[in-house]
């Protein structure tokens, strides 16, 4: 599904700050990334979805055997690829039922799926609403725009609920989240997962993979993948901490 | 062309009007009028107000009135129209096309007509506005339009009317290298309310230049919407002299879109105490439009209020100005004005001039303005491809929610907001690079 080999990459004109990960997503697994602050988990969601401002000097990205990087940020998340993002954008102005149902359409074409008529899309709008226990009112407003600080990390599992894509990258979604709200999410992650989707997710705690449960777990730190494990390294994290992998960049 | 020549066009269209029966004392203001254009000539960059102003489409050509009338089929009309209209005038080539109008049934105590109708019927309705031709000082083009107009609206509302149905008068231009000369006036004695919407539409390269006279009386109200959609060739230049009166309440909308050369001048003078206005627009430049919106307030009175809010958005090499300018009288106390521009440029040859300006002579007032020039959000925009939404449609989405949130301000009146809507739309249906 997704291969990440020998990746480069650094903000624009400025320093470099992966430094040659290495990475293998098969379908049906969800990985967990963790590390520590500024290590570069964010940088490395942002460059697999084609977020401005970086640039790779070396390494190479396969996503369902294309090259992931030669592709525009739309194309990517038509082609499949979600970005929960640390820090969902208000959007005023744009209205939230608007703009999923033209992602949604969007997505839709790539797939060789017709437009979902109005009645369709509410009621798919509807119950993936009910599983993140989002009001409905809160779709009525412009993207994001009021939303708490949780309700903007349920929003986000509730758009990849809508689109279904293969790979999902989140980048702490859990973070902020109250106990309620982290099963709900949590629960929206485990019915995406599927023989034929990838998980990728960035946390710094331990809680949320006791809901989802990975198969396996990295250690971002250097700019690199200094450590891969099974599920049990974030147990042993938890314990001992990052110091034995060195600073974070 | 010389300033002479620039001119001789325009005075020898006035020589050579036919001679219609007009009373004397119209006959003599024309002509004053006349001259007044003649001796002031075009105006140049160098006068303040016109620094930001190209007029060379304007000079490069003349447009005198029409000498015919074209010929317009309701279906030409039809895709323009406001729905939920409940009166309507349209004008074409600056003359009442009665076939394309439905003025309908006008409650007691509404006059709502053509104004060379007027003219013949209620002369006594247009005293006011055609006292004087220039009373703003250098005005060329106002001048121009005293000695020319042949026709234009009138709305009078007498005391304590209320009209309920939106007034919409719709102006066509369709005639190649002639103008418009359109004279309006809206007129709202005291307690009075209405809703009007002028349209400004057409094909080919004319040119408008409609001049109207609004006077909002003690305690009445007007929502004036102009919705200014001319062809991609046309000129437009709009001006609009308001004056209130005490507790009156005028607002302003204006939608520019169209025009290859678009100017609207507001003037606004507060003459009573406690009255309000409300100015706001939004404006879509692309191609190479030139745009602008100039604004005075003259607050002449004390305890008035002034919400200004415009918005432009420049594509391509098109060039868009807002001058605004807020005066305070000495007297004028207890003032409170503000004044914001918002202004988004999406090409790195695109240009947007913002002139805010303050003349605050009175020291217990409340004032403040602003202006900004931005790009689009670029956050924004990744956010919304990164869900699959492609590049050009995610631009289009932050630029009509740029728009939307001006139009906003037009409260209570969900058909217009729709209708504004409707048409931002459709402009940015042409893509925005
Ligand atoms: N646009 C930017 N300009 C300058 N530096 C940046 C930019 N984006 C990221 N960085 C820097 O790159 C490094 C990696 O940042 P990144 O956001 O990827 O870290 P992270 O691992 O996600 O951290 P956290 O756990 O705090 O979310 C940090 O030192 C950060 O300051
Ligand atoms: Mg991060």
């Amino acid at each position: 599904m997704l291969e990440i080999k020998n990746l480069h990459a650094r903000i624009s004109e400025g320093r470099e700050i992966l430094k040659g990960v290495d990475l293998t997503v098969k379908p049906g697994e969800v990985h967990a990334i963790m590390g520590p602050n500024g290590s570069g988990k964010s940088t490395l969601a942002g460059v697999l979805s084609g977020k401005p401002g970086y640039e790779v000097t070396e390494g190479q990205v396969l996503f369902q055997g294309r090259d992931l990087l030669a592709m525009a940020a739309d194309e990517r998340a038509r082609d499949g690829v979600f970005l929960a993002f640390q820090y969902p954008v208000e959007i005023p102005g744009v209205n939230n039922m608007y703009f999923l149902r033209a992602a949604l359409n969007a997505v839709r074409k790539q797939r060789g799926e017709s437009d979902m008529d109005a009645g369709q899309f509410l009621k798919a709008v509807r119950a993936k609403l009910k599983l993140l226990e989002i009001g409905e009112d809160l779709l009525q407003r412009g993207v994001n725009v009021g939303f708490s600080g949780g309700e903007k990390k349920r929003n986000e599992i509730f758009q990849m609920a809508m689109l279904e894509p293969k790979l999902a990258i989140l980048d702490e979604t859990d973070s902020g989240l109250d106990i309620d709200a982290l099963q709900m999410v949590s629960r929206g992650i485990n019915a995406l997962r599927g023989p034929k989707r990838a998980i990728v997710m960035i946390t710094h705690y331990q809680r949320l993979l006791n809901y989802v449960v990975p198969d396996r777990v990295h250690v971002l730190s250097g700019g690199r993948i200094a450590k891969s494990g099974g599920k049990e390294l974030a147990l042993e994290l938890e314990q001992t901490g990052y110091g034995a992998y060195g600073d974070a960049a | 062309m010389s300033a002479l020549a620039e001119i001789q066009p325009y005075v020898e269209a006035f020589k050579a009007r036919p001679n219609a029966a007009e009373p004397a004392w119209l006959k003599q203001r024309r002509e004053s009028a006349m001259q007044r254009f003649a001796e002031l000539g075009f105006p140049t960059r160098k006068q303040e107000a016109w620094r930001f102003t190209d007029l060379q489409p304007l000079q490069r050509a003349a447009f005198p009135p029409p000498s015919s009338v074209s010929r317009v089929a309701a279906a030409d009309v039809a895709p323009w129209l406001y729905g939920a209209a409940a009166h309507r005038i349209v004008l074409v080539d600056g003359v009442f096309a009665p076939e394309l109008s439905a003025i309908g049934a006008l409650p007691k105590g509404v006059w709502l007509a053509a104004t060379a109708e007027t003219l013949r019927t209620r002369p006594e309705l247009l005293d006011a506005v055609l006292r004087e031709t220039d009373a703003l000082g250098a005005q060329p083009f106002i001048a121009l339009n005293a000695a020319l107009f042949a026709d234009g609206f009138v709305l009078a509302l007498e005391p304590s009317v209320v009209l309920g149905g939106t007034v919409e008068i719709v102006h066509l231009g369709r005639a190649a290298k002639r103008s418009s000369q359109l004279r309006n006036l809206i007129a709202l004695a005291a307690g009075s309310r209405a809703t009007l919407i002028e349209t400004y539409v057409g094909e080919g390269d004319y040119w408008t230049n409609a001049v109207g006279v609004i006077a909002v009386g003690a305690g009445a109200a007007l929502r004036h919407v102009r919705l200014q959609n001319e062809s991609a060739t046309a000129i437009h230049l709009g001006h609009q002299r308001v004056e209130l009166d005490r507790d009156a309440r005028y607002e302003n909308f204006t939608l520019s879109l169209g025009g290859r050369l678009a100017r609207t001048d507001i003037h606004l003078k507060f003459d009573g105490e406690g009255a309000a206005c409300g100015l706001f627009g939004a404006t879509l430049l692309r191609g190479e439009q030139e745009g602008t919106i100039a604004t005075v307030v003259d607050h002449a009175a004390p305890r008035c209020v002034t919400r200004e809010y415009y918005k432009s958005v420049a594509a391509d090499r098109a060039h868009g100005v807002f001058l605004g300018t807020i005066g305070v009288r000495p007297h004028a106390q207890k003032t409170d004005a503000n004044q914001l521009s918002k202004n988004l440029l999406l090409g790195a040859r695109a240009a947007i001039d913002a002139k805010p300006e303050l003349e605050i002579l009175a020291d217990d007032v409340k004032c403040s303005h602003g202006a900004t020039v931005g790009d689009l959000d670029e956050t924004a925009l990744f956010y919304l491809e990164s869900r699959g939404i492609p590049a050009a449609e995610a631009r289009r989405m932050l630029v009509e929610a740029f728009a939307a949130e001006v139009i906003e301000r037009i409260e209570d009146d969900a058909a217009m907001r729709a209708h504004l809507g409707h048409h931002v739309a459709r402009w940015l249906a042409g893509g925005v690079a």
